[in-house]
């Protein structure tokens, strides 16, 4: 059968190539990635780049932490709610004027992630509610606690805290630190950072678990893996991603804001699906769901750059993600029955 | 033999089940309300409970559109359907414009409205087989995009007419005129579910998609039936939105997609699909919108409204989660 395909009509072997979900994503991001470099002039300079990553990371961030959720067969629906809950953490622990209180702000919302992970993943994992409707629940939490912390947006950030976002703008930096951030810039080594822990958990029995969880729960379940526990875990890193993204958001803005993150749930899901990775679980890479947020960031600048008015943008964006599931959707309902 | 022994024991096990729910939420809504009464002055009076179960009443329609697509199965769930009543209430507010006569065309707009965003839903997730979570709430994002365009730049004009004040927002006596119209939903959908083959088919297809397809019957259909059905019963519902608001605006419909779920989780309608008792969802209603009042009256505002909301929905799916675990 091999030989046949080998030798025979090259067109086939193309077509069955562009059915593979990664090659049809990474062929998409390529040619967004050739569309968005000569719509700007400046695409590649030094300045640019940075600037890009700094515009992308948050999307990228959730997204790769969603796709550690939907392979282990889940989804997270709070993903935004519970970003926009860790600023709100973040700004509330945090002093102006005392600059210890950064840490004691990061150790606490770190621990505020990892309980956020638990509840989600006690309820996707060990009650098995179906994880749109449990994290759909939990999202409004977040929500309402967010709402609590700050009604409005605001809030107090210590100052070194903008070393997440950008060196030189730390008064008191060390100037080696400033010359590398003018070349590295902090949000790439957030997203290094995240790259490095799901490399590190994909290479431990945690890593296999969750792509056996996703795959099929019930043969896992047989085969003596504690489903449960290894969904929960899921759930955590996923909420560790958030984390990170959240640290580059007060970075930034130097404020918490409780219905920041609403939007970005629907991006997040919408890139994983754009990198290629099945929604019901198990197949995929987590790395492409970087690629697809990398997509989804590129055609929103060339709406951009398309001078759309920005009233339209939800409209627009709207559109693109269900183009952007159906289609590749209509590319495998269209293949021929074997 | 086995099998027509057991069939009877069956039935009346699940009409127990079915009971059992709604007894369970009745008592909630009994203990909220002395609680509500004993803290409060003024809470149980009868202008205040039948404001309640006005109020429930809009959040009991929603939630028909969403316990209907739910009922089909298939991890079937409409986000869209607050943001379909948006779109509806803002278009036709200006065409209204406060008389009578435009009605007619309001409401055949509403139908064509919904019967598109419902049949776009329906063909996404049934036919291409997409995720309809995912679906709707893009949908919700392209409808409210339409919304936030058309709104761009200018006000948003126009009353509804008075027919559709005096059904949603009037009361005879000192009873709503919403609660008429709930009482008539109410009796079309139990017969519709409970005595004709319809409500077979829709339950067949939620509890079983092979069998349901086995035996003969369209499952893709049916369920594009029931996205369809949400999106023209929602759309419908932004007109009795507008006529209780008396002016249309850019979010008017969004707040109700979480209680719109959450009446149908406390209903003790099972979200696999399969079931449905629309009394149950009508009692989650009024539960959700007596806590509602109840954090208000505390002064909790948004976030205590927010929070109470999702822990109750989370607590209510625990509830019901652990009587279906098997391990």
């Amino acid at each position: 059968m091999n030989e046949v395909s080998k030798t025979g009509n090259v067109f086939y072997t193309f077509k069955g190539l562009l059915l593979k979900p990664e090659v049809s994503s990474f062929l998409i991001f390529i040619i967004m990635f050739v569309i968005t470099a000569t719509l700007q002039e400046s695409f590649f300079t030094i300045k640019s780049i940075v600037r890009n990553i700094n515009a992308f990371t948050p999307l990228i961030l959730l997204a790769m932490g969603q796709a550690v959720v939907i392979v282990a067969g889940g989804l997270d629906l709070s993903s935004g709610a519970a970003l926009s809950l860790f600023t709100c953490v973040l700004t509330t622990v945090m002093k102006r004027n005392d600059p210890v209180t950064g840490i004691y702000a990061i150790l606490v919302t770190f621990a505020v992630a990892i309980l956020v992970g638990m509840v989600n993943g006690v309820g996707i994992g060990y009650l098995r509610i179906p994880p749109v409707i449990v994290t759909f629940a939990t999202s409004y939490m977040w929500l309402g606690i967010a709402l609590f912390l700050r009604p409005t947006p605001g809030g107090e950030s210590v100052d070194w805290f903008r070393a997440f976002y950008k060196i030189d703008a730390v008064a008191g930096a060390p100037a080696v630190l400033k010359t590398i951030g003018t070349f590295i810039p902090p949000a790439l080594v957030l997203l290094i950072i995240g790259c490095l822990l799901w490399f590190i958990i994909s290479k431990t029995r945690t890593g296999r678990y969750i792509y056996a969880v996703g795959s099929n729960i019930e043969s896992a379940y047989v085969s003596g893996i504690d489903t449960a526990r290894t969904q929960m875990l899921a759930c955590i890193i996923n909420s560790v991603f958030i984390f990170l993204a959240a640290l580059f958001f007060v970075g930034q803005n130097q404020s918490g804001d409780a219905r920041m993150g609403g939007p970005l749930t629907l991006k997040s899901i919408a890139a994983v699906v754009v990198g290629g990775i099945s929604l019901t679980g198990g197949r995929g890479s987590v790395y492409f769901a970087l690629l697809g947020a990398l997509t989804l960031s590129f055609v929103n600048k060339i709406i951009f750059f398309a001078n759309i008015p920005n009233a339209y943008q939800t409209l627009v964006s709207g559109i693109i993600i269900i183009v952007a599931i159906a289609g590749p959707a209509y590319v495998m309902f269209s293949k021929p029955k074997q | 033999m086995n099998t027509v022994m057991s069939r009877p024991k069956f039935l009346s096990f699940r009409i127990y089940e079915k009971y059992k729910k709604i007894v369970v939420v009745f008592i909630l809504i009994v203990l909220l309300f002395v609680f509500g009464a004993t803290t409060l002055p003024n809470f149980l009076s009868v202008e205040q409970v039948f404001m309640t179960i006005k109020l429930a009443s809009f959040t009991a329609l929603f939630a028909l559109c969403q316990m209907i697509v739910i009922a089909g199965g298939g991890s079937g769930l409409d986000l869209s359907v607050g943001y379909t009543a948006t779109i509806t209430a803002v278009l036709t507010a200006s065409i209204m414009d406060g008389k009578n006569e435009p009605l007619l065309l309001a409401v055949l707009i509403a139908l064509a409205l919904g019967v598109m965003i419902g049949l776009a839903n329906g063909v996404l997730t049934s036919y291409l087989k997409l995720p309809p979570l995912v679906v709707t709430l893009a949908m919700a994002d392209i409808l409210q995009g339409i919304v936030n365009a058309y709104v761009a730049g200018k006000a948003i004009t126009g009353r509804p007419s008075p027919i559709l004040v005096t059904i949603a927002a009037k009361f005879t006596g000192k009873f709503p005129n919403i609660l008429f119209v709930l009482i008539l939903v109410t009796s079309i959908t139990m017969i519709i579910l409970n005595k004709t083959k319809w409500g077979q088919i829709l339950f067949g297809v939620g509890a079983n998609e092979r069998t349901a397809y086995l035996s003969g019957i369209n499952v893709k259909k049916v369920r594009c039936i029931t996205f369809t059905v949400s999106g023209v019963l929602s759309s419908l519902m932004g007109l009795l939105l507008l006529g209780n608001m008396g002016i249309a605006f850019k979010d008017m419909g969004s707040n109700y997609v979480l209680p719109s779920i959450a009446a149908v989780v406390i209903g003790g309608v099972s979200l696999a699909g399969g079931e449905g008792n629309y009394l149950g969802v009508i009692l989650g209603a009024i539960f959700l919108q007596t806590l509602t009042n109840l954090l208000i009256a505390f002064g909790l505002g948004d976030a205590g409204k927010w929070l109470g909301f999702g822990i109750i929905l989370f607590a209510m799916l625990s509830a019901y989660a652990s009587n279906r675990r098997s391990r």
